[in-house]
């Protein structure tokens, strides 16, 4: 027994007192960032989610890449050339790229790399940025045995051959999944990670913390900072609290919060509307859904601006359509459903639903915002006859559902993968991406699908933003969701933090123009 | 005792067997799909069907159950589906850290809570007494959740004494060891009370007094050895729960434990993980009962267990 005692005693001294923590320290040259959850991993191929692809994109570089507010900028290769009406596109690769380990890059590490993250033993799961190029999908599924449709052109060049012109396809090449690995890549690339990127990998410990340090020889000059740490913080209110105690760089202000935060810090807050759309996907072929009368009567019946000033702290732009204001093709003039019980009544006893109608309503946990909304939207819809049950699930199991069209209505959030309305058309809209690929109102119409595809042909950037316009507005009248806004990000950034500003898209910040000065006098930049 | 050990740990076979087949089969109802994590918001059907065949989600399941049992066996938990690392690895990164946070709330809830117990029920209706009962009613209350955030809000924000969350040296420790450790204080508090006072009335305890012993030899001597028995029954169950984590705590604390690790595989449906932690939290478990079942014979040598 005292045996016993003794050794728990100093197994307890022995953990406890060995090294302080990562959080602890405080200076000037280190910035802190935070994400809600461990990343998945630090490999390319695996960035499914935010946080991994964020991290990914600190330690990473792709051939082009987005800055803060989604324009598309030349990254590992410093220009591009398309060919063949739209097919074939040339990227001609910086000189002076080397990794972290000293290695320089080639043309043909970038083809490997590729190869690398469509493989069927990297087991990725989301190779479909790079499907459109000839040859992936069936190297991908195993049927090849490689991918033709990526050249190595000389010691500076490589040319992608795409099945079909497509416009958007140098966006694609910014997404943390197309980002460029060392090749052969080092054994546990994952958690080691050896890149391009502004900052160089120094050390994980899972569920805790993540940090790095400045990449000294970067392509694009080094982060003015030495160091970035990034903390996983699960709980929102406990990430306020480090950032009251001077202990986080940034934060999102937590929703439950925003009129405090509003109050209380006003000179810390910076706001922009994020490339995001907040909806409810109305199931359009199921029950009473399948009539365009009802799906608007949904439309007419909730009142949208009070929602979203009451439960989501006004946080958003409204949503006529599915394109956010800040990309082209959205049309923020355009008329919308105006809130209007009477005429979602007369809506309902037109395609013969009077004495009302009864539908599930699913929502997840892990969103407690989108959750209080789907509680506001059955309280409104309930006064015109359209009784709503809540379902709660999880979020694994809600996705299923919702997948396998299993579902009424499911509210849900859209991230923008890469920044352009063919984002919020063609996985949300095109029968082709039913289920998994995004179309979760399994919303289908022959023109609108014609529309899409033309558009993701069209080369010419003016056409392209007028079929985007047209295409949602079809949508829009049709209406397979519940629209409901486009989010404006709201986070606090303390006051001796400067050259940071909100991503409007989740890989658009790489932290190197960050850094703190004194909060009085903004310190110059250096040579 | 070698013995009582022996067949201790033979049982623990079926147990842990046990264990598995309930995990494998809860985890094979419970809607959701590993792969749709895997794959995030936007999928193929293409793909989402390659990686079920490859991680052979589609074969029986005795065939999927039978393949897990024999890498158990040999030692291997195997890899996550969604980081692809090893379980095993995981659960060493993961468990110093959970077992340091359960030692401390132990330690803090097996000094605070014993000492309350014993000298509440030295006068027991006294204004002491009182106070602590009172104190330990609020404690047992309280939910985890809204102590941690207020003691976070008081000491880290308001006063800036210890650091709000993380995990490093000794100051951050504190906040979430109390946090943790509380409800086993109040509990462990009214229990050596109820214990001591039960013990405090008996004959030999009348006889020890006779015999003109210091009240401290009597109570601390006679009485609390004998009232030991469900003070080791309670620490031992809260330490087994508190060595297999804490979601709530870790979750507030921002703490690398065991608990967030489940929550978040379960959250995935990363099965390979969820049942090689529940194994190992199994396991533990089994390991502090058997402690416990050690501390009996050595606090109270008529339990023969033989």
């Amino acid at each position: 027994m005292r045996a016993l005692r003794v050794t728990a005693l100093a197994a307890l001294v022995a953990t406890t007192s060995c090294g302080s923590g990562p959080g602890g320290r405080a200076d000037s040259a280190r910035l802190t960032y935070y994400e809600t959850y461990d990343p998945r991993s630090l490999d390319p191929a695996l960035s499914t989610d935010v946080p991994t692809g964020e991290m990914v994109t600190l330690a990473f570089d792709g051939l082009t890449q987005f800055d803060a507010d989604a324009r598309l900028l030349p990254a590992l290769a410093d220009r591009w050339t398309v060919e063949g009406g739209g097919r074939r596109y040339v990227f001609h690769l910086r000189t002076d790229v080397r990794f972290h380990d000293g290695t320089r890059l080639t043309p043909a590490t970038v083809r490997r790399s590729l190869l690398r993250v469509l493989s069927p033993a990297t087991r990725g799961g989301r190779a479909w940025p790079l499907y459109p190029i000839a040859g992936a999908e069936d190297y991908a599924a195993g049927r090849a045995s490689d991918v033709p449709g990526i050249q190595v052109l000389g010691d500076s060049c490589v040319a992608f051959d795409l099945t079909q012109p497509l416009a958007v396809f140098p966006k694609f090449l910014a997404m943390p999944v197309t980002a460029i690995a060392p090749a052969p890549p080092p054994p546990d690339l994952g958690q080691r990670p050896v890149g391009t990127g502004p900052w160089r990998f120094v050390a994980w410990q899972h569920d805790d913390y993540l940090l790095f340090a400045k990449h000294a020889g970067y392509w694009g000059g080094a982060p003015a900072a030495d160091t970035l740490l990034v903390r996983i913080l699960p709980e929102p209110l406990t990430r306020a609290a480090e950032f009251e105690a001077g202990r986080l760089s940034v934060l999102e202000v937590p929703f439950g919060e925003t009129a405090r935060w509003r109050q209380r810090h006003p000179e810390l807050l910076v706001e922009k509307p994020a490339l995001r759309v907040v909806y409810v996907a109305l199931n359009n072929r199921r029950g009473p859904l399948r009539d365009v009368r009802v799906r608007q009567a949904i439309n007419h019946a909730v009142n949208v601006p009070e929602i979203l000033a009451t439960v989501y702290g006004g946080r958003g732009i409204l949503a006529r359509g599915a394109i956010p204001p800040a990309l082209p093709g959205s049309d923020t003039a355009r008329a919308g459903y105006r809130y209007d019980p009477p005429e979602a009544k007369r809506l309902l006893a037109a395609a013969g639903y009077a004495s009302g109608i009864d539908l599930q309503l699913l929502r997840n946990a892990s969103n407690i915002e989108l959750a209080r909304v789907a509680q506001a939207v059955q309280a409104q819809l309930g006064p015109v006859g359209i009784r709503v049950e809540l379902v709660e699930r999880d979020a694994s199991s809600q996705r299923e559902a919702a997948r396998a069209g299993r579902t009424d209505m499911v509210i849900l959030d859209w991230w923008a993968d890469y920044p352009d309305a063919d984002n919020f058309l063609y996985p949300l809209f095109y029968s082709g991406s039913f289920g998994p690929g995004g179309n979760y109102a399994f919303y289908s119409d022959p023109l609108t699908d014609s529309l899409i595809l033309r558009a993701r042909r069209t080369t010419d950037d003016a056409a392209r933003v007028a079929l985007y316009r047209q295409i949602d507005e079809r949508v829009y009248r049709a209406a397979p969701w519940l629209y409901l806004w486009f989010p404006k990000d709201l986070w606090a950034r303390r006051a001796d933090v400067r050259g940071w500003e909100i991503p409007v898209i989740f890989n658009g910040q790489r932290w190197t123009g960050a850094r703190r000065g004194s909060a009085g006098h903004p310190r110059l930049p250096g040579p | 005792m070698i013995r009582l050990i022996g067949r201790r740990v033979l049982l623990t076979v079926p147990t842990l067997l046990g264990v598995l087949v309930v995990a494998f089969l809860l985890l094979q109802v419970a809607p959701g799909d590993p792969v749709t994590a895997m794959v995030g918001e936007r999928a193929d059907s293409a793909t989402i069907a390659r990686l079920r065949a490859e991680l052979h989600l589609d074969d029986p399941l005795p065939v999927r159950f039978g393949h897990y049992v024999w890498g158990v066996v040999r030692g291997n938990l195997g890899r996550s589906y969604i980081t692809q690392r090893p379980i095993a690895q995981d659960l060493r990164e993961r468990f110093p850290k959970t077992a340091q946070l359960a030692l401390a709330a132990m330690a803090l809830a097996a000094a605070c809570g014993i000492t309350l117990g014993v000298l509440s029920a030295v006068r027991p209706g006294g204004a002491f007494d009182r106070l602590a009962m009172l104190a330990s009613y609020v404690g047992v209350s309280f939910p985890v959740y809204w102590v941690g955030l207020l003691l976070i809000l008081l000491f880290a924000v308001a006063l800036r004494w210890l650091p709000p969350a993380g995990s490093g040296g000794l100051a951050y420790l504190v906040l979430p060891a109390v946090t943790l450790g509380m409800r086993s204080i109040a509990f462990l508090a009214r229990m050596t009370r109820a214990a001591m006072l039960d013990v405090l009335s008996s004959d030999f305890i009348r006889t020890a007094r006779a015999k003109g012993l210091s009240e401290g030899r009597v109570v601390l001597r006679h009485g609390f050895r004998n009232a030991l028995i469900p003070v080791i029954t309670v620490l031992g169950l809260d330490t087994g729960n508190y060595l297999t984590g804490s979601i709530l705590t870790e979750t507030i604390f921002g703490w690398p434990g065991l608990g967030r690790y489940v929550l978040a595989a379960i959250e995935k449906r990363d099965l390979p993980a969820v049942q090689g932690s529940i194994l190992f939290m199994s396991l533990v478990f089994v390991a502090v009962n058997l402690v416990t079942d050690l501390c009996y014979a050595k606090a109270d040598p008529r339990i023969a267990y033989d």
